[in-house]
């Protein structure tokens, strides 16, 4: 089978019940994307399928085929970061950054579907676990990622500092 | 690689390397002495410090990075006294070798740079002790990486000076450069790097004075950070090589059980996908094409098991309340005479207190990956200690330790759980089995959670002697397992320790700032065969819920305001007397708080710091909301106080997480627990807003990682009581029927 990951299209021998999680670390090498607890309740594995945040450690990639599927290896345009990797550098998110890609992909879908969510908004959407505990840190940052993207600074695309 | 012929003929043994004045005669070795590959290019000034040609400045952190910022925090004081922009800087983390040990654990105090190094700090660089943990890093690195900048910096200005035949006072360092104050000419590092390399290092160079800081004390941004926003930061589970195979591993289902027989081998090799079924001591794994295949097939495996018998018989608290009531194994502390204090009290309060065992719980699950190549091996990992990864991985493979290179990624998360060598180890058996083939070896959460070492199950007494409006003195039994004593025993067999000499046991029980008359504390052990270890804050993590609980069951006793009652009996501590005080200031402890919302307080000192939190919770019948938490720290002097910051909340939600939910509970001789469902987490939606204030003072500095943690369960506790008249002496709280929204 074809899967489409980031725009690209690869071929993967695999059977179909494997969950798309294992499919992107184990046979494409994108370990961007990451295991924590296999039964889709932390959201380390988070992606957007068809725009949509999805947890991946229990979806088969079956039925990810004909889909565009982006990690986090994907949001960043090139040579700029997206507005919500912009604001988690600005608030200095991350300690040990574990759950961070889950967290900013879930955080991207939040933001596409609600361009200003409330505090209630971001409790009832994102339910990703962090045990270093960053979440004050991701609150304010989602808030500075929701102005950056009404402002569209995003489009200037500062590089990687 | 001939790293420990060296560090004997050179070394402690030859008496050059290690025990030169003021012990940094080492720092004069080259990085590529000791860890030749993997330094980045250009030229070493020192064991820490390389410098390339376009001046790239590349460091060696000997310190493990796992959230906690000491990729940050440590290249500050490097490039303080360099005088470089951390922009330059380029962090790598080194082999096990001497000069990276750490050192503040052979005394548990910093290091003498002017008296040399004490008889057990060169037992520790020879060993050598690489470990990040007890939230020691900056108290270990505090003077030393300055040293070594300073150290990198006089060398750039000594080659200068030759190179300009001027005199070394009339050169300066500043930004990369060395100028010729003079004459106006410059250079940069990079030029004079190659040169620098071959000038004599000072012995004692010079420090800065706070004063003169650009770097330390301000909140620079985190190098980590960027590689940890766009998903490329490797940690020990990315790990990709070429021909890499998976593998995942059942333990025995019964704590400190056995498996006896695997049953269906045969059928399970034949599982698309998998390549082997290896039995080792520990466990099953199975080796496969991917980890989904590996936990599939351990899902597979038909196992014969046999329980512990101790286990399926005795329920650990109900021992532990036993064992408190018989003699205690030792008495450790006994100022005053708590006996006449207790009989000529006016009155006596006693409360027996539990908490139960905990997982990390790390985000990561734990995993290692190991290549076996004829009589070498190399292994990737996150782990806490690069001396384990290497006892692990030699015990594994029967390699010996010269002949194994570590390369030691990001940790997700480590808190005490991944310093142990149990996770490397056991991938070091597999890949055995593999020889030339790279496997990595990850536990399914399920196996992560259920093969831990807990933060041990703990009950107390504690009882109080009140007269004249104060209490004169304080009684205090503790009961548990030794963390530090079962830590040792597994990783560090050649040093033994007696359960009832380990001190992490009542840490934060004993010692107390509080001026009293007369204080007493003792510990009773129990051999149980439930696995436990350090969790963050170690034996602080329960004692000051106990204690700081308690000292509000006396302060309610005694008609007073818990903030007051605290305030008059630090008399004599002037800095917890300054963290009390802004930490009363800065809640508003004196206002009225609104209906329905209630105020708990709490003041400890762990790891060199002192912590004191005020935590604000709305409460409706049983349904709980943290609201708010005010955190005033005093760690000394500041290296980063945006990290500092992050590490209180950090520490404030790893304990009100344990405070809410947190147990790990063994029926019919198995961990009840699986996974992140049925042992629940803070998120967003029960998130307390953290306010968190920094004294700036002028003491040695002093741990951060882990201080934030003990303070926030009493505080919380004392809160609950506030609003309900519940005093809640065993946690969790969810144990309670309380529910938190």
């Amino acid at each position: 089978m074809e899967i489409k990951v980031n725009g690209k299209v690869y071929p993967v021998d695999v059977e179909d019940s494997m969950p798309l999680l294992w499919v992107l670390r184990d046979v494409l090498d994108l370990t961007g994307t990451k295991y924590g607890c296999g039964v889709a309740a932390c959201g380390a594995c988070t992606v957007h399928i068809d725009g949509v945040a999805t947890r991946t450690c229990m979806l088969p990639v079956s039925a990810a085929v004909g889909k565009e599927i982006t990690t986090v290896e994907g949001i960043s345009t090139a040579p700029g970061l997206s507005a919500v990797q912009r604001a988690w550098i600005d608030h200095q998110v991350p300690q040990c950054g574990y759950c961070q890609s889950g967290m900013i992909m879930a955080v991207e879908a939040l933001l596409d579907e609600n361009p200003d969510p409330s505090d209630d908004d971001i409790n009832g959407k994102i339910t990703n676990i962090c045990r270093c505990g960053t979440y004050q840190r991701i609150r304010a940052a989602i808030k500075t990622a929701a102005q950056y993207r009404i402002q569209s600074i995003a489009t200037d695309q500062p590089s990687k500092s | 690689m001939k790293r420990r012929a060296f560090l004997i003929t050179g070394g402690v043994v030859g008496g050059g390397l290690m025990v030169g004045v003021g012990g940094l005669s080492y720092v004069n070795n080259k990085i590529e002495q000791f860890s030749g590959t993997g330094m980045g290019e250009g030229h070493s000034l020192n064991a820490f410090v390389r410098i390339s040609p376009d001046n790239i400045i590349t460091v060696a952190v000997s310190k493990t990075e796992m959230g906690q910022g000491v990729y940050t925090s440590i290249p500050m004081l490097i490039a303080e006294e360099l005088e470089v922009d951390l922009s330059q800087v380029k962090v790598v983390h080194p082999q096990c070798e001497g000069p990276y040990a750490n050192l503040f654990f052979a005394n548990m105090t910093p290091r003498d740079f002017e008296n040399g190094l004490t008889t057990m700090e060169k037992v520790f660089s020879f060993l050598p002790n690489v470990m990040t943990g007890g939230s020691s890093s900056i108290i270990d690195s505090y003077d030393h990486m300055r040293i070594v900048g300073a150290t990198a910096r006089e060398m750039l200005i000594a080659a200068a000076a030759k190179d300009w035949d001027a005199k070394t006072e009339d050169c300066y360092a500043d930004n990369g450069h060395i100028h010729n104050k003079l004459n106006g000419q410059w250079k940069y590092y990079g030029e004079l790097a190659e040169k620098a390399s071959k000038e004599k290092a000072p012995e004692l160079p010079q420090l800065k004075a706070r004063s003169e800081f650009k770097i330390v004390g301000k909140p620079s941004k985190r190098l980590d950070v960027p590689d940890k926003v766009d998903g490329t930061a490797q940690f020990g589970l990315d790990v990709r090589l070429p021909n890499m195979k998976y593998a995942a591993m059942r333990h025995p289902a019964f704590v400190a059980g056995k498996i006896v027989s695997v049953n269906n081998v045969a059928q399970v090799e034949s599982m698309p996908g998998v390549d082997k079924v290896v039995i080792i001591d520990e466990g099953v794994a199975v080796v496969a094409k991917t980890t989904w295949h590996a936990k599939n097939a351990i899902a597979a495996l038909d196992l014969e098991e046999k329980e512990h018998p101790e286990l399926t018989r005795k329920d650990a608290i109900s021992s532990l309340k036993k064992v408190l009531e018989g003699e205690p194994a030792k008495v450790w502390e006994d100022e005053g005479d708590i006996e006449t204090v207790l009989e000529n009290a006016e009155k006596v309060i006693t409360s027996d207190y539990e908490v139960p065992y905990l997982a990390h719980a790390c985000m990561e699950p734990l995993n290692c990956t190991v290549l076996v190549n004829g009589d070498k091996a190399e292994v990737w990992t996150g782990c806490q200690s690069s001396t384990f990864v290497l006892n692990g991985v030699s015990e594994g493979t029967g390699i010996s330790k010269e002949n194994i290179k570590t390369n030691i990624t990001y940790l997700g998360g480590g808190f005490g759980r991944r310093s142990e060598t149990d996770f490397v180890r056991k991938a070091a058996k597999v890949a055995s089995n593999f020889p030339g083939t790279p496997v990595q070896l990850v536990f399914t959460r399920e196996e992560d959670m259920k093969n831990d070492y807990y933060r041990p199950a703990v009950v107390s007494r504690l009882t109080a002697a009140l007269g004249n409006g104060n209490i004169l003195g304080m009684k205090k039994k503790v009961a548990g397992q030794g963390p530090l004593f079962q830590m040792m025993k597994r990783n560090i067999p050649f040093m033994p320790m007696n359960q009832e000499d380990d001190q992490m046991a009542t840490e934060g029980m004993r010692d107390l700032p509080y001026k009293m008359d007369a204080a007493y504390t003792d510990m009773s052990c129990i051999e149980l065969p439930v696995p436990v270890g350090t969790w963050r804050s170690v034996g602080h993590s329960q004692n000051a819920f106990f204690t700081e609980s308690f000292m509000d069951e006396c302060a309610r006793e005694l008609g007073k305001d818990p903030y007051e009652i605290r305030k008059e009996m630090l008399g004599n501590e002037p800095r917890h007397l300054d963290v009390l005080n802004k930490l009363a200031e800065m809640s508003n402890w004196k206002s009225e708080l609104p209906e329905g919302k209630y105020r708990g307080i709490a003041l400890h000192k762990s790891f060199g710091s002192i912590v004191g939190q005020v935590v604000e919770i709305s409460i409706q019948d049983k349904n709980i909301k943290v609201d708010k938490v005010f955190c005033v720290i005093d760690c000394g002097k500041i290296v980063n106080p945006a990290i500092i910051e992050s590490q209180m909340q950090s520490g404030i939600v790893y304990g009100l997480t344990a405070a809410l939910y947190g147990e790990i509970s063994v029926k019919d001789g198995k961990v009840v627990q699986n996974n992140f469902p049925d042992y629940q987490m803070v998120t967003m939606k029960t998130m307390p807003e953290i306010v968190v204030s920094i004294i700036d003072s002028d003491e040695y500095p002093g741990g951060v990682g882990e201080p934030g943690t003990p303070p926030i369960a009493p505080a919380l506790t004392n809160a609950v009581f506030a609003a309900t008249g519940d005093r809640v002496r065993s946690l969790p709280l969810a144990r309670h029927g309380y529910r938190f929204v």
